[in-house]
């Protein structure tokens, strides 16, 4: 497929989701994350294997997906998303895979998506509980209309493997949506997965005309 | 005068508060009555929803009758009995 897609974070989202964009055929894959391979990642970073611990993270995804799809262009990009070089980290692409683990870094992407213009896929975990929102910039709520104040605990929050692997899913199966010209599930609508019960819920977002993201900047809750 | 709220807790919330719980609160009721009384019901789970003053949680999303509830004066907004208040804490990891 003639499409381009920066993935950024290759942890517990952005491993699944890379695997079944790659899987698809997306034809320019791109790969950020400045960490390194842990034993600790194991549970839920499904490109790892025991062998990788201490490489890097986006070269390690960038190889097994591109194993999976040697008819794909794979870029590995071992930088950080902060200051003013975070912002070409997406020049380019057709859409951005919001895979972070902050909302720091988060809500970084989502001005950089706002931008140039790119939509932006989240989504977001902890424990059995997922979440995922699709921005589309100037059409529809961005990631600071539906949460402006960001959970207040700072500890890296424990995940259960299969929640990453279901919310990376559905965040390759948005990112596929949108490149086919299909309606995005996640506009304007947090999907919410409850791994305890099984099931989804929808909250609808509004878009906020005083959004500190998108808008005049003047509300603060 | 007495009446009851139907409240619906998502994620993390379901398991501290339950799903589906019926609260009864004094009327005129507002979103921080309403959150001040399951606090009051559960109060191993306060500080989920509460934070060290008392407010509402900034991060929490709160939702009357399936309508997003935003803003400075989201806990003065006024909820009636038989309005559905729905709480999700959004999640971080990834």
């Amino acid at each position: 497929m003639d499409a381009s897609v920066c993935i950024v974070g290759a942890g517990g989202l952005g491993c699944p989701a890379a695997l079944y964009l790659a899987a698809a055929g997306i034809g320019y894959i791109r790969i950020v994350d400045c960490d390194i391979v842990s034993r600790s990642n194991l549970n839920r970073q499904v490109l790892y294997g025991d062998g990788d611990i201490g490489r890097s993270k986006a070269g390690v995804a960038a190889e097994r997906i591109g194993i999976l799809n040697p008819d794909i262009t794979v870029e590995p990009l071992e930088v950080s998303l902060s200051g003013d070089s975070a912002f070409t980290v997406a020049d380019g692409v057709d859409i951005i895979v919001d895979a972070l683990d902050n909302y720091a870094a988060r809500y970084l992407l989502n001005e950089i998506a706002l931008a140039k213009d790119i939509p932006l896929v989240h989504a977001a975990v902890t424990g059995y509980f997922g979440q995922m929102l699709t921005v589309l910039p100037g059409r529809s709520a961005c990631l600071r209309c539906a949460i402006p104040h960001p959970p207040e605990s700072t500890a890296p929050p424990p995940v259960i493997g299969v929640t990453a692997g279901i919310m990376g899913c559905m965040q390759a199966g948005e990112t596929l949506r949108i490149l086919l010209g299909d309606e995005p599930a996640a506009r304007d609508a947090l999907m919410v997965w409850d791994g305890k019960t099984a099931s989804w819920e929808k909250i609808c977002i509004s878009r906020d005309p005083e959004c500190a993201g998108c808008g005049s900047g003047t509300k603060n809750g | 005068m007495d009446d009851t709220v139907h409240v619906r807790a998502f994620a993390r919330f379901r398991e501290v508060f339950g799903d589906n719980l019926e609260v009864r609160v004094a009327v005129p009721a507002t979103v921080r009555s309403v959150v001040q009384e399951i606090a009051r019901m559960n109060p191993s789970g306060a500080h989920e929803i509460l934070d060290g003053e008392g407010n509402l949680r900034k991060s929490v999303i709160v939702l009357v009758n399936r309508e997003r509830i935003a803003g400075n004066g989201r806990e003065d907004y006024p909820v009636r009995p038989g309005d559905e208040v729905a709480l999700y804490p959004p999640v971080a990891g990834g």
